[in-house]
């Protein structure tokens, strides 16, 4: 049962101030980039898991470097020094804007405009988690990150840097076996991509969905309603390969 | 439900960029959740702390337990603005009453350590759904996506954790001194065990949470809200739907009435058990008294004996306490209990043949001292002279001449004009004269030159081949001399207009160029 009665659908336009997770930017050269910034939960899970690591790495460090005496201090100074204040930053300039953490959860850092992270802003963003930090326990970064439309903390806005998801590999899903076929009426890009997405989601969608969501174009592609499925998956294999 | 209404891009996410839409969803309506919220709670934290004013431990756990009946009014806000029916504060108040009716003893109860509650709540408020048909439907909707609904409730207490943390920071910061210095964190511990006293230190405490929530729970709900909004998007292809009927209204051009059915065969699949019925723990079993009484007949029983022995044990002889409050590494304790109490003497020895091993490494440490000192001096000295450029101009603004500078080879050619004094007739003016109505070009051209080499060689202006003529003028106009800049002005204005535009100059012009250059001559053999 859906939660709310459905009902008529006097198709409206597509209006503006849709809610989206989406970020464009407009290279100069007129081509629409899409980011998509990564919000609060990731972000913090990806620290969790950096956190863990680098406190890993530092008991290590402590029982080996402890049987060295002074020298082992002094190079356990050195290599805290690293640890607090280049770890991030080395990770992200030098692996395409991905620490361990954020590579796990297939996040990665980039400039606003969506060019990779480099040095200074990079160095800005990790020494500003200080100011995140305040008062205590990232009190400042958390409400920031839950304020800002794509999820920057202070750091981030001073260093004018994203945190954003990496993109996936496209897959190519199967189609449904149909003869190819000629849709009947011109279809946009976006309706295209529909009949697509209907043809190769069909493993994710029931029986009874399938039908209903065909039904739907069934009167403009003039065939009865349990027929509009197999035209569809037609069509779409008319699209995948050209008759 | 209108999809074609929906104030979200509809879209199947993955589990992580769905909670992201969640707390966009909660920040557009950031004012209603938070007011609505903060009306229905605090009240209600309000009465609890009162009920409970001796139990401050026990207010907050009766708040806390109440949490999932709390969060049935922002779904519902969220559920009705999704679709543009935003409710006002006053409504969405008034519908409080009805959304708690349905199961609510199950959602205090035995559901309330649910991990996945903020996801299954849509499935049981918006869709109605109870007992069985409820438990299946979850079962069909969580598959793959409880893992992030969970870790959506992990991180979430975290959260809370780190804001209540972070607030209590923040009154502690805003602490006067005069009140911190007579507090250190003994007495802060002291504080804690001495309950009655100190009250209200833990309503405090009780009410950082209630505020925190106010900003948090919203977000919460939210996200659980859009993890279900985008599962049943991937499980029903809304997003393909809302292309569909966009697409029959384009080539029909009438809009039907279409029932967006019961549209799932939900197959019987058996139902996780989402929380476990509480059990209460067991009580633990009394420890064993090592020793029992003894001697009970006797003029000293064992019990009086062994008070007048503890009571000699704590006088000073014997016992010496002392509190030392110092600062410490937290690896240190480790450290000192990475050994086995039974090998601690083979561990001991170990470490004193590693001590020796450290003795040798003594040399090493020195050496390394000794490169890190070399490696700074070498960035310090590296970066004097990065910058000597900018050190010297520093210097010269303090007033100091910098030898080097003035030391250095005036140019002999300038914009391929030969400078050099030796190249110059003796008497320009009369030379400029002579070739003004000939070959106004060379004419104005020597006089130039031989401005520039005097600029160069009596001024002592540091004129280099790569300046231009406008960065001269400017150059000179840092020695301060207003005849000299009439002057060079004058000339260069029209060298450069015959030079590069081919204009010739006037011929009112030569006497007063001639008659400049000779006064400019005049007064720097006087000088």
């Amino acid at each position: 049962m859906s939660p709310i009665p459905p009902s008529a659908d006097p198709a409206a336009p597509p209006r503006a101030g849709l809610l989206d997770t989406r970020h464009h930017v407009e290279t100069p050269e007129g081509i629409d980039l899409i980011l998509r910034p990564a919000g609060l939960l990731p972000r913090s899970l990806a620290y969790g898991i950096d956190l863990l690591i680098r406190g890993g790495l530092m008991l290590l460090m402590f029982f080996l470097l402890i049987w060295l005496g002074r020298f082992g201090m002094g190079l356990g100074l050195i290599l805290t020094f690293l640890m607090t204040w280049w770890y991030m930053v080395l990770f992200e300039v030098l692996a395409q804007g991905r620490s361990p953490g954020k590579r796990f959860m297939g996040l990665r850092v980039v400039h606003d405009d969506g060019t990779p992270v480099g040095w200074s802003a990079s160095l800005v963003r990790n020494l500003l988690r200080v100011v995140d930090m305040l008062p205590f326990g990232y009190t400042l970064g958390i409400l920031s990150c839950l304020a800002n439309p794509t999820f920057k903390r202070l750091g981030d806005l001073a260093a004018g840097t994203l945190v954003v998801y990496r993109d996936e590999e496209p897959q190519v899903p199967a189609l449904p076996e149909a003869p190819a076929q000629r849709a009947p009426f011109s279809l946009s890009r976006d309706e295209q991509n529909a009949v697509m997405g209907f043809a190769e989601r069909h493993a994710s969608l029931s029986a009874a969905r399938r039908t209903e969501l065909a039904s739907l174009l069934a009167e403009p592609l003039e065939v009865p309603a349990e027929q509009a499925e197999a035209r569809l998956n037609g069509i779409a294999r008319g699209l995948v390969d050209p008759l | 439900m209108r999809l074609t209404d929906a104030a979200v891009a509809i879209r199947p996410r993955n589990a992580w960029e769905a909670m992201d839409l969640g707390v966009l969803l909660a920040r557009r309506h950031a004012g209603l959740l938070t007011a609505s919220w903060a009306l229905m709670t605090l009240p209600v934290f309000v009465l609890l702390s009162l009920l409970l004013w001796q139990q401050p431990g026990w207010a907050m756990f009766c708040f806390w337990l109440l949490k999932p009946a709390f969060d049935r009014l922002p779904l519902h806000i969220l559920s009705r603005s999704l679709f543009g029916d935003t409710p006002r504060l006053r409504d969405a108040l008034r519908a409080l009453p009805g959304l708690l009716k349905p199961q609510l003893l199950a959602s205090l109860t035995w559901r309330r350590l649910s991990l996945t509650r903020s996801f299954d709540l849509p499935v049981l408020q918006l869709e109605g759904l109870a007992g069985k048909a409820r438990s299946q439907r979850l079962t069909v909707l969580g598959f793959g996506e409880s893992r992030p609904a969970s870790l959506l409730t992990v991180i979430g207490a975290h959260v809370e954790w780190a804001l209540w943390a972070g607030l209590t920071a923040l009154l502690f910061l805003l602490l006067p001194q005069q009140v911190k210095t007579d507090m250190d964190w003994q007495k802060l511990l002291d504080l804690a065990a001495d309950e009655n006293r100190w009250l209200w230190v833990e309503h405090l405490s009780n009410a950082l949470y209630a505020l925190l929530l106010i900003v948090w729970e919203p977000v919460y709900v939210a996200c659980g809200f859009t993890l279900y909004l985008n599962r049943r998007t991937r499980l029903e292809a809304w997003d393909i739907e809302l292309v569909f009927r966009r697409l029959r209204q384009r080539l029909t051009g009438v809009a039907y009435l279409l029932v967006l059915g019961g549209c799932l065969l939900l197959a019987p699949l058996p139902r996780p058990a989402l929380a476990d019925d509480a059990h209460s723990c067991p009580i633990p079993a009394e420890a064993l008294q090592p020793t029992s009484k003894r001697l009970t007949h006797q003029a000293l029983t064992s019990d009086a004996a062994h008070q007048a022995i503890e009571g000699l044990l704590g006088e000073p002889p014997f016992s010496n306490t002392q509190t030392v409050t110092r600062w410490r590494f937290g690896n240190e304790e480790e450290a000192e209990e990475a050994g086995d109490p039974a090998a601690i003497n083979g561990f001991f020895e170990a470490l004193r043949k590693l001590m020796l091993l450290g003795k040798h490494l003594e040399g090493l440490a020195v050496a390394l001292k000794v490169l890190l000192w070399a490696t700074l001096i070498g960035l310090l000295a590296l970066l004097l002279w990065r910058y000597r450029e900018w050190w010297f101009a520093f210097a010269r603004r303090l007033g100091r001449p910098w030898p080097a500078r003035t030391a250095s080879e005036p140019p002999t050619l300038m914009f391929g004009l030969d400078v050099a004094p030796e190249s110059l007739p003796d008497d320009v003016a009369a030379e400029v004269e002579r070739l003004w109505p000939s070959h106004p070009r060379e004419a104005l051209g020597l006089l130039y030159r031989a401005l520039l080499s005097r600029l160069l060689h009596r001024f002592q202006l540091p004129l280099k081949s790569a300046h231009t003529e406008g960065e001269v003028l400017a150059l000179q106009r840092g020695l301060d001399d207003a005849e000299l800049d009439a002057f060079a002005r004058l000339l260069t204005g029209h060298w450069q207009n015959l030079a590069y535009g081919h204009r010739s100059p006037p011929d009112a012009l030569r006497a007063q160029l001639c008659e400049g250059w000779r006064a400019l001559e005049r007064r720097g053999d006087t000088a």
